[in-house]
């Protein structure tokens, strides 16, 4: 790694602690909407804890000003305690470990389908412009963009599901599931698919890929769009740029001038939103998870603010927040990786 | 000047070239009817303000008209060697590929818009050599080899290279050596040699350039160099292959008085050293002045006037041509500018295109274009004023 | 003394021809028109086309009885009942109101806001513009529906909620956008000559930079409207939304989720429940979708002349 880079990467992860910062003090903010007695919920780590809602509130200040409150909660959400979730039965940060693999393993098999065929549609676009293939990669685009998730989640359970009895939702059959849960299947990663690799159990590994299948054909339909619209466009402009005429100029042929020139330059812009889409799916693919009843953290995250159960609810907006972050963080360094120009800023 | 072969000392000839762009706006005649010709071995002038269509022409040379461009009519000449002449404008994808940064290079403006900001300009130049000297890098490349197998040098790659180029020389397009070449491990292992060669022939190149520490600037990015580093690059590039043809449109217009002659001066070696012809287009005069031997002056897309350089500043015979030398500004006496100003290309004016700036202007030159004719043994204008009832 | 330079035609106009121009050309970008113009007019006319009953909101569904089981399409019911036997015609023609409804006000407001924002920290800049950007910042750094959701836990589920929900977090983006402009617009030279001549910080802002940072603006507005009723329609699916017989498409859409199996004979029974008022939903955003995008299209100098 270059010097630049490096210098880069110091001063990004310096910049990270008052963004942090301002992110628990917007959560902690919500939290004001709630009267004290409400609030007390957050600190308690076991339900037997809620009928001393008094002493809390006076152990953690409740009452106190805005500063106090803030940095008592802070403390309590550094050393892990995130509250107790009603609706869960469970403290809220062991929810969130417990539930996130579900939300990984649905992640890790939509994002790479995500952007890669959104980078390859929005490529083909860009150069064969206002072409039957372009225009049929647009429409098709908008129409995925413009479906509301549920719906095509219900949609496709009701054809699949409703009408030929495949691909029913949640992540694994009944008999699967006891299986994993009993002492024959070792939990690693919580991710089912990988967990069955290891375990060399085929059987396993089939039921949850089968599961898998819906969900991320869902989530691909959704998000496709917005990559292949930002590699189109960035195509574009990169195509109209200078350097490429260059290079046809010196002999280069159009497709060392397009696969290696104009997109690698093209992919920055692709580069951050696909990091950002990962992490907004990371946080929690509320909707989807809810129609296929995949339980990972958005569908928790879900029946959670429906309970009204406010720890839950803001222990995962907290979650979603730091990994968007961190993934920002990624991203940018990730940016100055790729295109050497932004190291000096 | 409408001849259907070329001279034999012509390298190479744009003859009644009309380029047209479809625009939402309106259709513009962005060149119409351009005629010039290139000497072997001399330095052509292309002088005109911006708009002229210097660089749409320049372009179309090399079969780039930028799109929304068409190339409605005309055809560029070039004489590829001593019985080959070509119609640039008739070639297939391939064979222009030949031509151009081979036999015809150019180079541009903006030297960091020329390159590309994401990969190393040492990536870049071998880049280009590599696709145009490809045998004769991957030979010697070979012939390495085959001493240090002989030396007992030979390195864990060295079969392999060995192999790889000697498949690549036979036919380029083998399945199993595209297979091979996209594991990392293997890729790097065959290009190793390759590189090595590159570098040496880069940093010979560079050195030729007059560039210090050529080491340094291999390994740089573009936008770590500065812009008259940048072009001598660009022109690394473009000569790297000795081609026929040097065209450059407005290399040193972005840099400084002092770098810009550095460049017309390494221009001016190389054009010695390799015998490459120089087209040369720009809108100062001064530099005509200083490196041209004919100069072709352009305005609103059409060429009006060719000679010499020491005739167009001594006896500039068209209006246009007088006027703009009448504006280059001189100490002591006042400011002159042509009065009106550039007509729009969409709806250009009728006639002869100057016509509503022209002091000399007669009734026909409202109505009629008029064409080059040759007024004397090597100076051809397009203007009423002059030649004898052919054109008039 | 006031000069007039007289243009042969006002360049405004000349840019508003050119978009219509391109969305004439392109067949897509009609369809969108159309589309949302035929949803304005169901929203208009939708106390003509769903008589509402008497003294009650007419944002409820009237419903015939309380049975479970959504009955299919017939006279009474043009598109049949759903869960609960509330009348799917009426649920999806107010339901196209309520979406104009919330996607108008979101917009607005948040495009309000933002400008306001946007235009004190882009012209200002400094401190001002440090200020309000962390703010920006720290609402960009969650994703969107997660922040709805907590938002909306906060103030309690419900149709209003959810549109201040969505306003607090829409406003950044727009506040980002116009700061953008404004920067760029403020470094030009006619506004350095405005402050020359002495014109005041509002009379610039107002007459000269907001004029030409607008446009940008309601591109980004118009693709918007359809993401906001998405997300709105999936808070309400999810149950934070208006209660149970609100005409509202999010909600229909979850009433509709346990008759996806269909009964023993027909596995597609009750299609009309789940399909109906997603198709309407669908539509709604891909016509909103299609126009922004062709808006978008047009915006983009780099594509325009060709």
């Amino acid at each position: 790694m270059s010097v630049s880079l490096r210098v880069y990467v110091a001063r990004r992860l310096l910049l990270l602690i008052p963004t942090l910062m301002g992110m628990t003090l917007l959560v902690f903010a919500i939290t004001q909407f709630f009267d004290p007695v409400e609030r007390a919920s957050l600190y308690i780590t076991d339900s037997r804890q809620a009928r001393f809602a008094q002493e809390i509130i006076e152990k953690y200040g409740l009452d106190k000003p805005f500063y106090i409150q803030y940095f008592n909660w802070l403390m309590q959400v550094l050393s892990g305690n995130l509250g107790w979730s009603q609706s869960l039965h469970m403290r809220v940060l062991d929810a969130i470990i417990t539930r996130f693999p579900a939300t990984a393993e649905l992640v890790i098999y939509s994002a790479p389908l995500i952007i890669l065929t959104g980078i390859y549609l929005g490529k083909i676009s860009a150069v064969k412009r206002n072409t039957v293939i372009d225009h049929a990669s647009r429409v098709m685009a908008i129409i995925g963009w413009s479906l509301p998730s549920f719906w095509l989640g219900i949609m496709l359970l009701a054809i699949f599901y409703g009408g030929l009895s495949i691909f029913p939702p949640g992540r694994l059959s009944v008999w699967a599931e006891n299986l994993v849960r009993s002492g024959e299947f070792e939990t690693y990663t919580g991710l089912y698919t990988i967990d069955a690799i290891i375990n060399l159990n085929w059987p396993v590994f089939l039921d949850a890929v089968y599961h898998l299948v819906l969900p991320v054909i869902t989530l691909t339909t959704i998000n496709v769009a917005l990559i292949m619209r930002v590699m189109r466009s960035s195509m574009l402009e990169q195509l109209g740029k200078m350097y490429v005429t260059a290079a046809k100029a010196r002999g280069l042929d159009s497709k060392t001038v397009i696969d290696k020139h104009a997109t690698r330059n093209a992919l920055t812009p692709v580069v951050t939103l696909s990091g950002l889409l990962t992490a907004g799916m990371l946080s929690g693919a509320v909707i989807t998870e809810t129609v296929f009843e995949f339980k990972g953290i958005g569908y928790f995250a879900a029946h959670a603010a429906v309970q009204l159960d406010i720890p839950a609810v803001l222990g995962f907006a907290l979650f979603a927040g730091i990994l968007f972050i961190i993934a920002n963080l990624i991203v940018d360094i990730l940016y100055a990786y790729i295109d050497p120009r932004i190291r000096l800023r | 000047m409408n001849s259907d072969v070329l001279e034999v000392d012509e390298q190479l000839k744009v003859d009644n070239l009309t380029v047209r762009f479809y625009t939402y706006e309106g259709i513009v005649k962005a060149v119409e009817k351009a005629s010039l010709h290139l000497r072997k071995g001399e330095t052509l002038g292309v002088v005109g303000e911006t708009g002229s269509g210097k660089s749409v022409t320049a372009l179309t040379i090399l079969a780039l008209t930028p799109p929304p461009g068409k190339v409605e009519k005309g055809r560029i000449l070039f004489r590829r060697n001593e019985d080959t002449v070509i119609n640039i404008l008739n070639l297939n994808e391939l064979q222009l590929l030949r031509i151009r940064g081979r036999e015809i290079s150019m180079i541009f403006q903006e030297p960091n818009a020329a390159l590309n900001p994401v990969f190393r300009v040492g990536d870049q130049i071998s880049e280009a050599i590599l696709s145009h000297r490809k045998e004769e890098i991957i030979s010697r490349a070979i012939r390495i080899i085959k001493k240090e197998i002989e030396g007992e040098h030979a390195s864990l790659c060295s079969k392999l290279q060995l192999w790889a180029y000697n498949k690549i020389l036979e036919n380029e397009k083998k399945l199993i050596l595209r297979i091979i070449q996209s594991i990392p491990i293997l890729k790097g292992c065959i290009r190793k040699k390759l590189d090595q060669v590159l570098r040496e022939e880069i940093i010979r190149l560079l050195k030729l350039m007059g560039i210090p520490d050529p080491e340094r600037i291999f390994n740089a990015y573009p936008h770590e160099l500065s812009g008259g580093m940048q072009q001598r690059i660009v022109i690394a590039i473009a000569l790297a292959c000795s081609p026929t043809i040097l065209i450059a449109d407005e290399p040193t217009t972005n840099l400084d008085v002092t770098v810009q002659a550095q460049i017309l001066d390494l221009i001016n070696r190389l054009k010695e050293k390799f015998g490459t012809s120089v087209i040369y287009i720009t809108h100062d005069m001064g530099v005509i002045a200083e490196i041209t031997q004919r100069v072709a002056v352009m305005y609103a897309g059409s060429i009006v006037e060719v000679a010499p350089v020491k005739e167009i500043f001594k006896q500039p015979l068209h209006p246009y041509t007088k006027a703009l030398l009448e504006s280059i500004p001189r100490p002591g006496s006042p400011l002159k500018s042509i009065p009106g100003s550039v007509p729009n290309l969409i709806n250009p004016p009728t006639g002869c295109r100057f016509h509503p700036r022209c002091p000399y202007v007669i009734d026909k030159c409202r109505s009629v274009i008029p064409e080059l004719i040759q007024v004397s043994r090597d100076h051809y204008v397009a203007c009423f004023l002059y030649g004898d009832g052919e054109n008039g | 003394m006031k000069m007039r330079i007289e243009l042969k035609e006002n360049p405004r106009v000349k840019e508003f021809k050119f978009i219509l121009k391109r969305i004439r050309d392109n067949s897509l970008s009609i369809a969108g028109l159309v589309l949302v113009i035929l949803f304005g007019i169901i929203a208009l006319m939708a106390p003509i086309l769903a008589p509402p009953i008497e003294g009650r909101d007419p944002y409820i569904i009237p419903r015939s009885g309380y049975y479970p089981e959504p009955q299919p399409p017939s006279p009474e019911h043009l598109f049949g009942t759903t869960q609960g036997q509330y009348d799917l015609y009426y649920g999806v023609i107010w339901g196209t109101r309520a979406a104009y409804r919330i996607g108008v006000l979101v917009v607005g407001v948040s495009v309000i806001i933002g400008i306001l924002v946007g235009s004190l920290a882009g012209y200002y800049k400094g401190v001002v513009d440090e200020i309000l950007m962390r703010l920006t910042d720290i609402i960009l750094a969650f994703p969107g529906l997660i922040l709805a959701m907590a938002l909306v836990v906060a103030f309690g589920p419900g149709l209003d909620s959810i549109t201040l929900a969505l306003i607090l977090v829409g406003w950044p983006s727009y506040a980002r956008l116009v700061r953008g402009e404004f920067l760029r617009i403020s470094a030009e030279d006619f506004v350095e000559a405005a402050k020359a001549i002495g014109c005041s910080d509002l009379r610039i802002i107002m007459r000269h930079i907001l004029p030409n940072a607008i446009f940008p603006l309601l591109v980004y507005a118009s693709l918007d409207i359809g993401s906001i009723i998405l997300v709105a329609a999936a808070l309400s699916f999810l149950g934070l939304g208006p209660p149970e017989g609100y005409a509202d498409w999010g909600q229909l859409i979850s009433l509709s989720r346990n008759w996806i199996t269909g009964t023993a004979n027909n596995p597609f029974a009750y299609w009309h429940v789940y399909t109906i008022p997603g198709i309407f939903l669908f539509l709604f955003v891909m016509g909103w979708n299609l126009l922004g995008d062709a808006f978008r299209d047009v915006l983009d100098p780099m594509l325009r002349r060709r």
